[in-house]
């Protein structure tokens, strides 16, 4: 059997989409420099954040960490807020997945913020077959921003993913080395 | 004049159809309707619940001139945009489904025409009169007989054949007006279950106008493998019920144990308590595997396409009764009966035996004569963990599984001689068998997931049909007033998250005293749980179409007797005619009856049509994460959108700024979020201020209970004046709208989208 191209996704349902997919990036360097242009970005958490830890650390706190390096807003989905509020963050808008989404790809939205739709938009947290079709939603519909994954998986539909990881220790070093970097942006 | 003359020889000639003459109620403005006539109305719902597309392939290659890419704004040869494309799937997608059921009701009212003749009355017991809502609402037909009901099959399939010829390359290019087909096609889908659950009830005697229909066993344990096993496959039970009669005449009831998997199973225990149901879709290939079915009788809609390959692995005889699925099989339906049992034993042959008798009578003797020589033994602990110990533990189980579950994990804990990693596996797998087939050691995973498999039995309550009128007189007012604060609708199939999270959904609405109704793979997945006590919902709870009860009302068909339910509060309890009247219905419906769909575990293109079919109707629909791959939702933007309707009363156009419902077709990742979004997609603007008082408590309760505290962050929106605080919360409340700046708003005594878009339907019509 032949060995499966990094570029493809870890959950195979998701292949052969099309003809544009996602810049595989591993360099944490660069996914920091990525997030630091952005003028305005977003972070969309899900649920999956609250049943993965990492290193003894909740993967949560590891995106908290990753907004609270510039300030990034976040918008909490599914069950994600009550967490977030146990750990003494307010989330800066709550919606379900699909319905951020579907308020993103209006290019006229003010935000979550007020000041105007967000030009980068990060994932992280959310089933991979969801997370896909969102992203979808977003590369056809929303040329006006580009996303971004935060998970071990590669999402061909974003504009930014990081590769397929196997070992939890490497996608904790890419984390904590985008957080590092964030912090010196 | 030439168009005027054919407008009048096609209104003369629906007149014809619908027995016009017969003065049971005056004729709306839409009997029998075509692509065109619901438009306005479709429109309407669109410009509030806008499609949304997920994409789920860039590409179109429907014809030679592609592929063409799609992305982002590029068009392709024939001027197609990816929105259209989208739209265009999703139509294709509901016809599959909506030709699915009209097909299958077309074919057992053509077997029970046959049986009992065209004039055979349709009679559905003492308590339902209005035995058709949707066949009454949609054609203006009150159909009397057997006969009657195939003027409305034939119209299901002149419309399905129009449709269709609209997704043909360069034709049609607005993806509304693609979504106004789309809820065409769900509409008919409707039409055409009722079509075929009602010929099923009068054809076959299933039980009806009664609520509490037995008890049957649910779950493979409860099969007695010590005697012969049949076990049908499907959704028609054309021949299972010939199967039941053939036992019964040949003094073999009490010596064959019947069986089935997904909608068959439910339709042959309506007809012989005494079959017991294996369970949904998403446990046939698990069943096929096991070989403890002696004979396999597949029919249509849902049955694997590999199933000769399946049957013959694991020494299952099989016999494709209906022309559907054939599977390249020989078609013995000519051939003398005892010789086809001769090639099925000692050849061990599969055949195609489409009379529905001959098949019977095969099916019996071949289960007889195979049964003594097969070994159906459950594999052993020991013997899993020696098969689990070949797995390399390359993780491409994990890459191939939909349900995203790390396989691997279960497989090389089995090899430790730990089998609770794959119990929980095994109770969360949806069945498809892909695992297996990507296995590069081969391993047989399925067989190694028997050491994981439940041994439990349960129960699941016999489907029961059309919802009583008497019922409804009950219900009808604490319904539209808000007091029973919604109608939960469990519908669809078995691509589920988490199986359990069923069951859970159904405890925790029926305790809190909504009517919860069930039907499907989900009618027999919410019995696959027990309390504390050992009880299922089925035995915990009362089968009556009432607040804090559980209603099985039967198999996929059946679903048009939820919206049928609808249909009928708005005839029976708000005295509106239906008679090809549907814009009043669904409108009706959409401002005042509160009731919501879930399909979690939604995988097939006839609950895509289902549940568009409801969305016309003015019911939400909640679908589970896998469910993204519809492609389509409708979603609306509740602080954008305007929320504009007509006060009936006061003929005046009003901007209630109130989401309800705030989507029709919503998709959530988890559990814990479905269980807020029921409260509140069961708010109508017409609930009164204790309706809305007790919504919004149950909205509250169930948002602190799966969200962590707090208040729902748009609250606000649902609240228009202090009456609708809940009691138990009025000084949290109170004190969050406070600190908002909320100001309390006039309710809207009637409200109605008739009058706010262009439709022949007067303002008059929605006030009873």
């Amino acid at each position: 059997m032949s060995q499966l191209a990094p570029s493809l996704p870890f959950h195979r349902v998701n292949i052969l989409t099309g003809t544009r997919t996602a810049r595989l990036v591993e360099d944490p360097v660069e996914y920091a420099k990525q997030i630091a242009k952005a003028q305005r970005p977003l972070l969309v958490l899900g649920p999956r954040l609250l049943k993965i830890t990492l290193g003894g650390k909740l993967l949560l706190e590891y995106a908290l960490e990753i907004a609270k390096t510039k300030n990034i807003p976040i918008c909490a989905t599914a069950t994600v807020k009550s967490k977030m509020v146990e750990l003494g963050v307010q989330p800066d808008s709550v919606y379900d997945v699909v319905e951020i989404i579907n308020a993103l790809k209006d290019p006229n939205w003010k935000g979550v913020r007020k000041e105007g739709n967000h030009d980068l938009v990060l994932f992280f947290g959310f089933r991979t077959d969801l997370g896909e079709q969102g992203l979808s939603v977003l590369k056809h519909f929303a040329p006006h921003l580009k996303t971004m994954t935060m998970c071990k998986y590669y999402y061909p539909h974003a504009d930014f993913s990081l590769p397929n990881i196997r070992k939890d220790e490497q996608w904790k070093n890419i984390l904590e080395g985008i957080i590092e970097n964030l912090k010196k942006e | 004049m030439a168009e005027l003359k054919e407008i009048t020889r096609k209104l003369k000639e629906i007149h014809e159809k619908i027995k016009a003459e017969i003065p049971w109620e005056p004729i709306g403005h839409t009997p029998m309707p075509e692509i065109p006539d619901l438009r306005n109305w479709d429109m309407k719902l669109l410009q509030t619940y806008k499609p949304f597309y997920a994409p789920f392939c860039d590409l179109c290659c429907f014809c030679t001139y592609g592929k063409c890419d799609l992305t982002e704004d590029c068009r392709g040869a024939c001027g197609i945009d990816i929105a259209t494309q989208q739209a265009r799937f999703v139509l294709l997608a509901c016809l599959m489904g909506c030709s699915a059921h009209a097909s299958h009701a077309g074919h057992i009212l053509d077997v029970l025409i046959e049986k009992h003749g065209p004039d055979k009355k349709i009679n559905l017991g003492t308590s339902v009169e209005l035995e058709a809502p949707n066949i009454r609402t949609v054609l203006g037909l009150k159909p009397e007989t057997l006969g009657d009901l195939k003027v409305a099959i034939e119209y299901v399939y002149k419309e399905i054949a129009h449709l269709l010829d609209s997704t043909h390359m360069g034709q049609e290019g607005s993806c509304l007006d693609y979504e106004s087909k789309s809820l065409h096609a769900g509409m008919l889908d409707h039409v055409g279950m009722e079509v075929g659950d009602i010929a099923q009830i009068v054809g076959f005697n299933y039980p009806t106008s009664v609520a509490d229909t037995p008890l049957v066993d649910l779950g493979w344990n409860s099969v007695d493998k010590t005697k012969p096993i049949i076990c049908f496959i499907g959704h028609n039970p054309a021949t299972s019920t010939v199967v039941v009669d053939y036992l019964q005449e040949n003094n073999l009831y009490d010596k064959v144990e019947l069986c089935g998997v997904c909608c068959t199973a439910l339709e042959t225990t309506r007809y012989s308590a005494r079959a017991k149901v294996i369970g949904p879709f998403s446990r046939q290939l698990f069943f096929l595997r096991s070989g403890i079915a002696d004979v396999i009788m597949t029919d249509e809609q849902c049955i694997r396409t590999d199933m000769p390959q399946e049957a013959t692995k694991a020494g299952s005889a099989l016999i494709a009764a209906l022309d559907k699925a054939m599977y390249g099989l020989e078609d013995a339906t000519d051939m003398d009966t005892d010789e086809i049992v001769k090639k099925m034993v000692e050849e061990k042959k599969h055949f195609a035996i489409l009379d529905p008798k001959k098949a019977a009578e095969v099916a019996t003797k071949v289960a007889m004569a195979i049964a003594p020589h097969r070994k159906k033994q459950w594999i052993t602990e020991q013997e899993a963990t020696e098969l689990a110990k070949k797995c390399s533990m390359c993780g491409m189980c994990e890459q191939a599984c939909p349900n995203l579950f790390d396989i691997g994990r279960g497989i090389s804990e089995v090899a430790k001689g730990n089998y609770d990693v794959i119990r929980e596996i095994f109770n969360l797998c949806v069945g498809c068998g892909k695992c297996e087939e990507i296995c590069p050691r081969h391993l047989p995973i399925f067989k190694i997931m028997q050491v994981g498999a439940s041994k439990e039995t349960w129960k699941v309550r016999t489907g029961r049909g059309p919802i009583m009128d008497t019922e409804i007189r009950t219900v009808g007012a604490p319904i539209t007033l808000g007091t029973i604060p919604g109608v939960v609708a469990l519908v669809g199939c078995s691509n589920f998250p988490d199986i359990r999270d069923l069951a859970e959904i159904v405890d925790e609405f029926a305790r809190r005293k909504y009517i919860v109704v069930v039907s499907g793979c989900t009618a027999m997945a919410v019995g696959m749980w027990k309390d504390a006590d050992g009880k299922t919902v089925y035995e915990k709870y009362p089968g009556d179409f009432d607040a804090g009860c559980v209603v099985n009302v039967g198999s996929c068909v059946a679903n048009s007797h939820i919206s049928g339910a609808a249909i009928k509060i708005a005839n029976i309890f708000a005295a509106l005619p239906l008679r090809g009247n549907y814009e009043v219905m669904a409108d009706y419906v959409l401002n005042r009856v509160g009731a919501v769909g879930i399909a979690w575990g939604a995988y097939s293109q006839k609950a895509a049509s289902i549940a568009t079919g409801f969305n016309r109707l003015g019911v939400p629909v909640i679908l589970g994460p896998h469910s993204s791959k519809y492609r389509r939702l409708y979603l609306s933007r509740k602080d954008e959108d305007e929320w504009k309707v007509m006060d009936a009363r006061k003929r005046q156009i009003v901007e209630t700024n109130e989401p309800s419902p705030e989507h029709l077709a919503y998709v959530c990742e988890t559990k814990e979020k479905a269980m807020v979004m029921i409260p509140k997609l069961c708010i109508r603007k017409n609930d009164t201020p204790q309706g809305r008082a007790i919504k919004l408590n149950h909205y509250i309760s169930l948002y602190k209970k799966y969200m962590g505290g707090g208040l729902p962050e748009d609250l606000p929106l649902y609240v228009r004046r202090d009456a609708d605080i809940p009691l138990v919360y009025k000084k949290e409340v109170k004190a969050y709208l406070t600190q908002i700046g909320w100001k309390p708003k006039e309710p809207v005594g009637l409200p109605t989208l008739i009058g706010t878009y262009p439709t022949k339907v007067p303002v008059d019509s929605v006030i009873h």
